[in-house]
């Protein structure tokens, strides 16, 4: 194993991910380092493994080899998986993932029951983060009740219950029409700018690509060019 | 929201299929606590009525049914002589169907005996000597046989007439027909049987002196068995079964309880594979989700529990008022068993709960959240 550089929130070295037994190679070997605050854009043609290594990043899923580092920390190995994705990590999908039995102020609180606040704190907090992504007039509205691009805002205020350092995007405009997309992208946007969170966003759009400050290629299971700007 | 919310909505997510789960589980909770109610309360209901007239040792045949076997009225004076023995009353008592009532306790008693004293008239008067043919009612039996002073009634082959009736302090004696010995031994043709001896204590006698007597009496007629008044029902082999099939159709009752609930944790389980996969890619910990299972099971427990003791105990109670079963005995609904039903119900609960809490505990989040 290679000791981490310090100054990396995330760093894989050789990251492969295979199914099946092995024949299905996801990641053939990945290697890339982000950096705190940094907006990563991921993109690549379907099937290419994006998907694949979000998972990675946010615990979900386990790697086949290589290494894989958040702050100096084995995820691998994470001792508490859990914590790390309740306290760490905000994942944002692409097919929102909300609860169906949950209203839109109780899906935001549910990843704070892995936390200290009182029931009273974390409505409270609820109610914040949904004024912040424009839904305070929808606290009580079950999913069914709600337009996609409400059900992604409900979604992304879930995503920053805990406070994450770390938000993971995969598609997250993908299942929006273009305007839904572009309120939805913009309140992203401002979310990593203004908070200076890492966000590491799985996009097919070049121009969402295009305003984060990196983008990862990827093709066939590896990453193929990394620009900067 | 709380936790418990959670829970909540989560039975709340089928409330048919929860409803159908509660019913399940109330009617197995409802058998057990009628079921052993009912031979509790048949127990007790002997060992007041034998308290009620002065008894503390009961002479009976070795084994036998509900009613024991008959045996010669001489086995009294071979035993009349030991310590501390009050006074001795020969009985003979069967169970048998009177007119229109299956189930009847026919209480003949030797006359001038013991037995006799405690029973306090309402109306009428008691028989004039040991031959009359005249018996007199427990006010139970009365209103189970539609009886008024004056009418006949047919015991076995005779008409007798009913000339009195009586409180008895117990309800094994309200619900009885009481004669006098001689005459039900006249009417079946057994002259010198009995198939019970009554007997009292002197006041200062001790339980431990009441247990050595017992022990002299069957030393001394090793062909019947001398039972304290507690013990008397316990050692009754027919009554032990009667105990035994109430407490194995509760078993089987909760058996099955508890496959309906697995039945339906598992279910809900594979329903909610989705969403318990997202649980856990927001944080939730895996002992997190399994209680919030076992949490749901042991709640339908409890819910079911409660709901099953209400309609046990109403159950109980409607039935114990059908002419069939009135006056044989009390339901014993103590707060005992009432509560330990519910207890069993939450067992069920979380035992059911246990396997389907695992299997969810077991679901891979990454590849739930990876289609869409
Ligand atoms: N659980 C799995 N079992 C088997 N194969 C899998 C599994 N998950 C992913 N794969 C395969 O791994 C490869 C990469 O999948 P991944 O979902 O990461 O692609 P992607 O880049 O996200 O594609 P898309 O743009 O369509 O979402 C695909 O060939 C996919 O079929
Ligand atoms: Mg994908």
């Amino acid at each position: 194993m290679t000791p981490p550089s310090a100054s990396a929130l995330l760093e894989a070295k050789a990251l492969t991910r295979e199914f099946d037994e092995g024949h299905v190679k996801a990641l053939r070997g990945v290697d890339f380092s982000i950096k705190e605050g940094d907006f990563v854009a991921i993109v690549g043609p379907s099937g290419c493994g994006k998907s694949t290594l979000l998972q990675l990043l946010g615990a979900l899923d386990r790697p086949t080899s290589g290494t894989l580092f958040y702050r100096g920390i084995s995820l691998p190995d994470h001792p508490n998986p859990a914590a790390y994705r309740a306290r760490e990590v905000g994942f944002i999908f692409q097919a929102f993932h909300l609860l169906p039995t949950f209203t839109a102020a109780e899906n935001v609180q549910i990843p704070m029951f892995e936390t200290d606040r009182s029931a009273s704190e974390r409505r409270e907090r609820a109610f914040e983060l949904l004024k912040l992504v424009g839904l305070e007039h929808r606290l009580d509205h079950f999913p069914s009740k709600l337009s996609g691009g409400e059900r992604q805002r409900v979604a992304i205020a879930r995503s920053l219950a805990n406070e994450p350092s770390l938000l993971l995007a995969d598609e997250p405009t993908g299942n929006l029409d273009s305007e839904n997309a572009h309120s939805v992208f913009d309140l992203i946007i401002s979310l990593q700018q203004e908070q200076g969170r890492t966000m590491v966003l799985v996009t097919h759009d070049p121009t969402i690509a295009g305003r984060a400050g990196r983008t990862l290629r990827m093709m066939d299971g590896r990453i193929v060019s990394d620009d900067k700007r | 929201m709380t936790f418990f919310t959670v829970v909540i909505r989560g039975l709340w997510r089928r409330p048919l299929r929860t409803g159908l789960t509660l019913a399940g589980i109330s009617i197995g909770i409802a058998a057990v606590v009628a079921l052993v109610g009912m031979s509790r309360g048949f127990e007790k209901g002997w060992q007041v009525g034998l308290k009620a007239r002065g008894t503390d040792i009961v002479v009976s045949n070795r084994g036998g049914s509900l009613t024991p076997k008959p045996f010669d009225a001489s086995v009294r004076d071979r035993i009349a002589g030991l310590p501390h023995i009050a006074a001795t009353c020969n009985l003979l008592v069967e169970v048998t169907s009177v007119e229109e009532s299956d189930l009847m306790i026919l209480s003949a008693r030797e006359w001038g005996g013991f037995a006799w004293n405690n029973l306090e008239l309402v109306s009428g008067r008691m028989p004039r000597d040991a031959t009359e043919e005249a018996a007199v009612l427990g006010q139970t039996a009365a209103e189970v046989l539609k009886k008024k002073i004056g009418d006949p009634i047919q015991i076995e082959t005779k008409k007798l007439t009913v000339v009195g009736i009586v409180k008895g302090g117990a309800l094994v004696e309200d619900g009885s027909v009481i004669l006098s010995l001689p005459l039900l031994q006249g009417i079946i043709g057994a002259p010198n049987q009995i198939n019970a001896i009554d007997i009292g204590v002197t006041p200062s006698t001790t339980e431990q002196q009441i247990k050595e007597l017992t022990r002299q009496i069957e030393q001394l007629v090793p062909e019947v068995r001398a039972v304290t008044v507690s013990e008397h029902l316990s050692h009754n082999e027919g009554f032990r079964l009667v105990k035994a099939m109430s407490w194995g159709t509760s078993l089987l009752a909760i058996l099955v309880g508890v496959l309906g609930v697995m039945n339906t944790m598992l279910m809900t389980v594979f329903e909610r594979t989705h969403e318990i996969c997202v649980l856990l890619a927001v944080g939730w910990t895996r002992g997190r989700i399994m209680r919030m299972i076992l949490y749901e099971s042991a709640l339908l427990g409890l819910f079911g529990g409660v709901i099953g003791v209400a309609i046990g105990a109403i159950g109980v109670q409607v039935l114990s008022a059908t002419p069939a079963i009135k006056g044989l005995l009390q339901p014993d609904l103590s707060i005992a068993l009432l509560g330990l039903s519910v207890v069993i119900a939450i067992a069920v609960g979380i035992i059911s709960g246990l396997y389907p809490a695992w299997r969810s505990s077991r679901l891979n989040p990454s590849q739930a959240l990876q289609a869409g």
